[in-house]
């Protein structure tokens, strides 16, 4: 009985310090102090995890995809190849965009600096679209910040360390960009529906044209988290309901956000 | 229990370790598999009610700092699970030495097919109303399906861990 008694105190004690570090967590403070402290401890155990079984994962991985590895580098090499030319070709033309943004008064993602940084950890959870970056507040990477890589918007910063940072991708469902296309005279926001879903925007008015294919790119709009000029999304499908004033968008990244190595960190802050 | 808690704990940080180190980037159809939940919840079908419990408690929290979800949500549902199975395991349903051999995996099942509803409804007490844009479904399934297969390995390193395996060998 004694014993039953002390075990529902236990319980309950648990359950009222989960609910107090939830709250903490709704309220702010704290948590960050007690987060880094938590990562002091698990690091050992993750460190000694990844040092046993990252390397045979490799070998099994390499030894059962070998082909794929194969065909994988000739075709990056391809790639490369083109890229090369193609960044040869286009290095006019983008000097004289710079030189037109400029006069413009815009800033051109081009002539911003930007860090290199290498993801080190992919969102350990279901319930949120993050990464781990190597760079961090030592480098210059601030909270707010961009970041591209695979050929466009990836996301934003949303903390950072001295030497690391957390990025949200744009298909996190609390990611929110505001984007244009074509003649840039409509501007959209486009949110993102969670891990594998995609982006989506809803409640366009008919009069705007929007095709599937359309690349969305950033609006830049005064008090915008981003630089303008930043590919987001391609506009994957159209949905219209009958009698409806409006139409919503399924939109596919324009960056492979499933498959990032390196990106680039755009040193570029939100003007308040 | 006293004794216990000790190689509990440190079997909780592998697991954790095996979370974020392994479990994170393998996912399947997009779904990260939460071996953090599956393992408080195989400690309380083994009975051990105080362990489970605190298993939840480590595993979440130490989850939950590498994660930009609420935190402490993770331990809470980890909690309800551990907390849940400790009383089926208190009456020897799904204790692998004396119920029938699906009947863990069948409890793991469904545990994992609620675990992320009860996150998501978790994530509304917290005030946060974006969980549920995750694909749901897709989480339910495939947690259910992990839980089932893990469980009963997972069971037996509980009940090792526990000291029952040493007490039943006696």
């Amino acid at each position: 009985m004694a014993t039953d008694r002390s075990r529902r105190r236990g319980v309950t004690v648990l359950a009222a310090v989960s609910l107090l570090v939830a709250v903490l967590y709704v309220t702010g403070g704290v948590v960050s102090g007690l987060r880094s402290a938590a990562n002091l401890v698990v690091a050992p155990f993750s460190w000694t995890i990844n040092t046993i079984a990252k390397p045979v994962g490799h070998m099994f991985s390499g030894t059962v995809n070998y082909s794929d590895v194969v065909a994988q580098n000739q075709k990056l090499r391809y790639e490369l190849g083109r890229a090369q030319l193609r960044a040869n070709e286009g290095w006019a033309l983008a000097r004289q965009l710079t030189e037109l943004t400029s006069e413009m008064k815009l800033p051109f993602v081009r002539s911003l600096p930007t860090v290199m940084a290498q993801v080190t950890t992919l969102s350990p959870t279901n319930f949120a679209a993050t990464i781990d970056i190597s760079k961090g507040r030592d480098d210059g990477v601030l909270v707010g910040m961009p970041v591209v890589a695979n050929g466009g918007l990836v996301g934003s910063v949303i903390a950072t360390t001295p030497h690391g940072a957390t990025v949200r991708l744009i298909s996190d469902a609390n990611s929110v960009v505001g984007v244009t296309y074509g003649s840039q005279q409509t501007s959209l926001v486009i949110s993102g529906r969670g891990v594998n879903n995609g982006l989506g925007a809803t409640a366009i008015p008919l009069t705007t044209s929007l095709n599937p294919g359309t690349v969305l790119y950033t609006d830049g709009l005064s008090g915008a988290l981003f630089p303008p000029g930043l590919p987001v999304a391609k506009v994957r499908r159209v949905t219209l309901t009958p009698g409806a004033a409006t139409f919503n968008l399924t939109m596919q990244p324009t960056a492979d956000l499933r498959h990032m190595m390196y990106l680039d960190v755009i040193l570029w802050e939100p003007s308040t | 229990m006293n004794r216990a808690l000790a190689p509990v704990i440190v079997v909780t940080l592998l697991i954790v370790g095996l979370q974020l180190s392994i479990l994170s980037s393998l996912r399947f159809s997009g779904v990260v598999i939460m071996l953090v939940w599956v393992w408080p919840l195989v400690v309380g079908l083994a009975g051990l009610t105080n362990l489970a419990v605190w298993s939840a408690v480590v595993a979440g929290v130490f989850f939950d700092t590498h994660s930009t979800t609420p935190f402490g949500l993770t331990a809470a549902v980890g909690m309800i699970l551990a907390y849940g199975a400790s009383r089926l395991g208190k009456e020897g349903v799904g204790d692998l030495d004396s119920a029938a051999w699906w009947v863990t995996p069948l409890l793991a099942g469904v545990a994992g097919f609620f675990a992320p509803l009860l996150y998501v409804i978790g994530g509304f007490v917290t005030f946060n109303f974006s969980l549920w844009r995750a694909s749901l479904f897709n989480m339910m399934v495939v947690n259910a399906v992990a839980f089932a297969v893990l469980s009963r390995p997972l069971a037996r390193v509980a009940q090792l861990a526990g000291g029952l395996g040493a007490r039943a060998r006696r």
